[in-house]
């Protein structure tokens, strides 16, 4: 047994953490609550081929596995970037037998949104492109985006109303479950990088603040509440990789591994972004600082693709279905 | 990243079963939970059981061939374990032994202690116990009071270790002293090797919440041990300690193994009693089964982590601490929903002999009395969080008043 990332990834994360430290910040994502860009935005993730991660090679892409991803959406996450890789990673399942689509989703000339019926779409605002699942059928087509005022304008949410749906796949409730699998997994992942994020910023503010003639993060009260959140990360860390490793190496396990991954990670990074607001005290409640931007992303995230009630109701039915036998 | 054996790995599972099936007929086989009518007869079989497990190249697989392991891989140790469970195998007799006090041995013993101990303990000829904690000093285990004060060639023990596993059956144990009251509490502090039946050694059962005997108190009233039997130098006792918990938390949790009753053995209830509750009641037992089983995978996966960077040769760091926090946690999310899948039975403690056998409904009130203590012993989830937060995450620690006075002067003796 190996559970540990391969030097390709350790390698890759490394790359994607400068390229999203260059690219996008929290900073960035505070602009865009009041109509600035999404940062890096699609192109900048074309160009640096991250939108093609999991695409074939034969269609312009990586040709790489689901952990591959993982790896880099953790560090997209931790700088709040957009847009999401969730739809980057869900549409390159979608659209594997369709290579003119899947090249445009590598190269960046279209701008692919995932619809699921009525409930607001990640990364629908300034998307061209739009799939979704109409009677059983996958189809392409465009679509109108009505917006709400963002609460994380880096999620780009909008209700889409489909034109001029064309079928691609008839029958594709299998391609489109394992497509929304795939990307619970990389929404878990980009919440593995930003809880990871709120915790750092929150120990690290915990060593600095003095109260009472002592760094505050010497109290038990405000250690162990970093712990805990902590903890939660390590362990939201090991589900994550175990899903996105089982996405492409047992995909048995993916729908158990995808579901867990997500209920945990909706409570990981609630809990991570609280409790940094929290320790930061007063100055963690300001506009001007950064804490609200990580728990904006972890009010948001929780409820995308289904809650972690629905989540944890999944992985009861498949436990109770045998799963683990 | 891969979950499947290698073809060393597969081969060397399929010689484990092979010596497994082969000697069936002379080891002990219970189901989780299970216990033999008579406990005398019980700890006999468990040492022939260990006994015949050494001898077939089962105990000690990673400790190193010249103390009497067999010099193989943790990978090697976590699949004989694997393939204990599934043969149906209790725990060891001499687990506290293997898993903490022979590598303390192993660490600061000398070779003579090596040569004496080691292989016994191995087979199980020596049951090995723990005498840390005490009375007045459970966390705080540097302000421990049982004495030990040289006399010629002699040390002479006075005090009380208490929640001593299998103290009752030991023949060994290793017994942590203060040497030194006039220097700070941690640099007071020396190990010995004590002989469990040496004159003055008195153990006592203590009965826990749940009604059930499984620790001891030991009291020592002029045990004198001969200076030969010093683990480590006089006032070095605090650093061999360090020793012999670090590996407790590795043991305790540290490889992701559930703490508690199995995610399976609630699938298992879960199936049985979902049928026949409304349905607004099965919503929520699913969402409790859910919950239950998202912590203890998590841990599961946390666990196989780290046992992969111990197998590359990284040292058990104090991430294990966090094993055993989520372990615990992951642990009573999983009996509260067995138990609370019982329905009106919930309210009554188990039936004498009803928690035996592997889904007899009793032990998950058993366990549900257990846990408490999981949360306590070897670590509080109070003290793994500190040593998380000031060893993992560099925050720095709390004010400690008497880390730096002298041990009769610290008021640590009151």
């Amino acid at each position: 047994m190996n559970f540990d990332l391969d030097q390709d990834q350790l390698d890759a994360a490394a790359g994607a953490k400068q390229f999203f430290g260059g690219q996008a910040s929290p900073a960035q994502a505070r602009a865009a609550l009041e109509d600035g860009p999404v940062a890096p935005g699609r192109k900048a993730l074309a160009d640096i081929g991250f939108t093609g991660i999991t695409v074939a090679e034969s269609a312009g892409g990586a040709g790489g596995s689901l952990l591959d991803l993982a790896v880099v959406a953790e560090q997209a996450g931790a700088v709040l970037a957009g847009p999401s890789l969730v739809t980057a990673a869900r549409a390159a399942v979608l659209l594997a037998d369709q290579p003119e689509l899947a090249a445009a989703l590598a190269d960046g000339s279209r701008a692919f949104c995932v619809v699921d019926g009525s409930t607001p779409a990640l990364d629908a605002v300034g998307a061209d492109t739009f799939l979704a699942l109409v009677d059983g059928a996958l189809v392409v087509g465009g679509g109108d985006v009505v917006t709400g005022r963002p609460m994380d304008a880096t999620r780009g949410l909008g209700v889409v109303t489909l034109t001029d749906p064309q079928v691609l796949v008839p029958d594709a409730a299998r391609l489109w479950a394992r497509a929304r699998d795939v990307a619970l997994v990389a929404l878990a992942a980009e919440d593995l990088g930003t809880a990871g994020k709120a915790v750092e910023v929150g120990v690290a503010y915990a060593k600095e603040r003095h109260a009472f003639g002592r760094a505050i993060g010497s109290y038990q009260a405000v250690k162990h509440s970093l712990v805990d959140a902590w903890v939660g990360v390590e362990q939201l860390r090991s589900l994550v990789w175990w899903a996105a490793w089982a996405a492409d190496a047992a995909p048995d396990e993916l729908p158990l591994a995808a579901a867990a991954a997500k209920a945990f990670a909706a409570e990981t990074l609630e809990r991570a972004a609280e409790t940094c607001i929290q320790v930061h005290g007063g100055i963690g409640f300001t506009w001007e600082h950064d804490a609200h931007l990580y728990w904006r992303r972890a009010k948001v995230d929780r409820l995308l693709l289904g809650d972690a009630a629905e989540h944890t109701d999944v992985v009861a039915g498949l436990v109770l279905a045998g799963a683990l036998a | 990243m891969d979950f499947d054996d290698t073809p060393d790995e597969a081969a060397y599972r399929a010689r484990v079963r092979d010596l497994l099936a082969e000697h069936a007929a002379d080891l002990v086989h219970l189901d989780a939970g299970e216990e033999a009518a008579d406990p005398r007869e019980q700890e006999q079989a468990l040492r022939r059981t260990q006994r015949v497990l050494a001898d077939a190249g089962l105990v000690g697989v990673a400790w190193a061939a010249e103390h009497g392991g067999q010099a193989g891989s943790l990978a090697q140790q976590a699949i004989v374990g694997q393939e204990l469970a599934r043969a149906r195998v209790p725990s060891l007799i001499n687990h506290i032994g293997i898993g903490m006090c022979g590598p303390t041995v192993i660490a600061h013993g000398t070779p003579e202690q090596h040569e004496k101990y080691l292989a016994r303990l191995l087979r199980a000829e020596d049951v090995w116990c723990q005498l840390f904690s005490e009375p007045a000093s459970g966390s705080d285990l540097a302000a421990l009071r049982t004495t030990a004060v040289r006399d010629g060639e002699d040390w002479v023990v006075n005090g009380q270790k208490v929640w001593t596993t299998l103290a009752h059956v030991s023949d060994f144990g290793i017994l942590l002293t203060r040497t030194d009251p006039d220097r700070p509490k941690h640099g007071g502090l020396t190990m010995f090797v004590v002989d469990m039946h040496a004159p003055g050694v008195t153990v006592r059962p203590l009965r826990q919440m749940g009604g059930q005997s499984d620790f001891n108190e030991v009291f020592f009233d002029d045990v004198r041990i001969p200076d030969s039997e010093r683990l480590g130098e006089p006032g070095e006792g605090w650093r061999v300690a360090l020793t012999t918990l670090l590996n407790e938390r590795v043991a305790v949790g540290g490889g992701g193994n559930d703490l508690g009753l199995s995610i399976e053995s609630l699938a298992r209830l879960a199936g049985e009693k979902l049928p026949g509750l409304p349905a607004e009641r099965q919503v929520l037992a699913r969402q409790a089964v859910g919950r239950a089983a998202v912590a203890a995978l998590a841990n599961r996966y946390t666990g196989y982590r780290r046992l992969t960077a111990i197998s590359q040769g990284g040292l058990p760091g104090p991430e294990a601490s966090a094993g055993k926090l989520a372990g615990t946690a992951a642990a009573k999310l999983v009996a509260d929903a067995g138990v609370r899948l019982l329905g009106d039975d919930a309210v009554f403690a188990a039936a004498p002999g009803d928690g035996s056998g592997e889904d007899g409904a009793g032990r998950w009130q058993r366990n549900q009395a257990w846990l408490p203590g999981i949360a306590i012993a070897g670590g509080t989830d109070e003290v793994l969080r500190n040593i998380i937060g000031e060893r993992v995450l560099g925050l720095p620690p709390e004010p400690r008043e008497d880390k730096h006075r002298p041990f009769n002067a610290s008021g640590s003796t009151r």
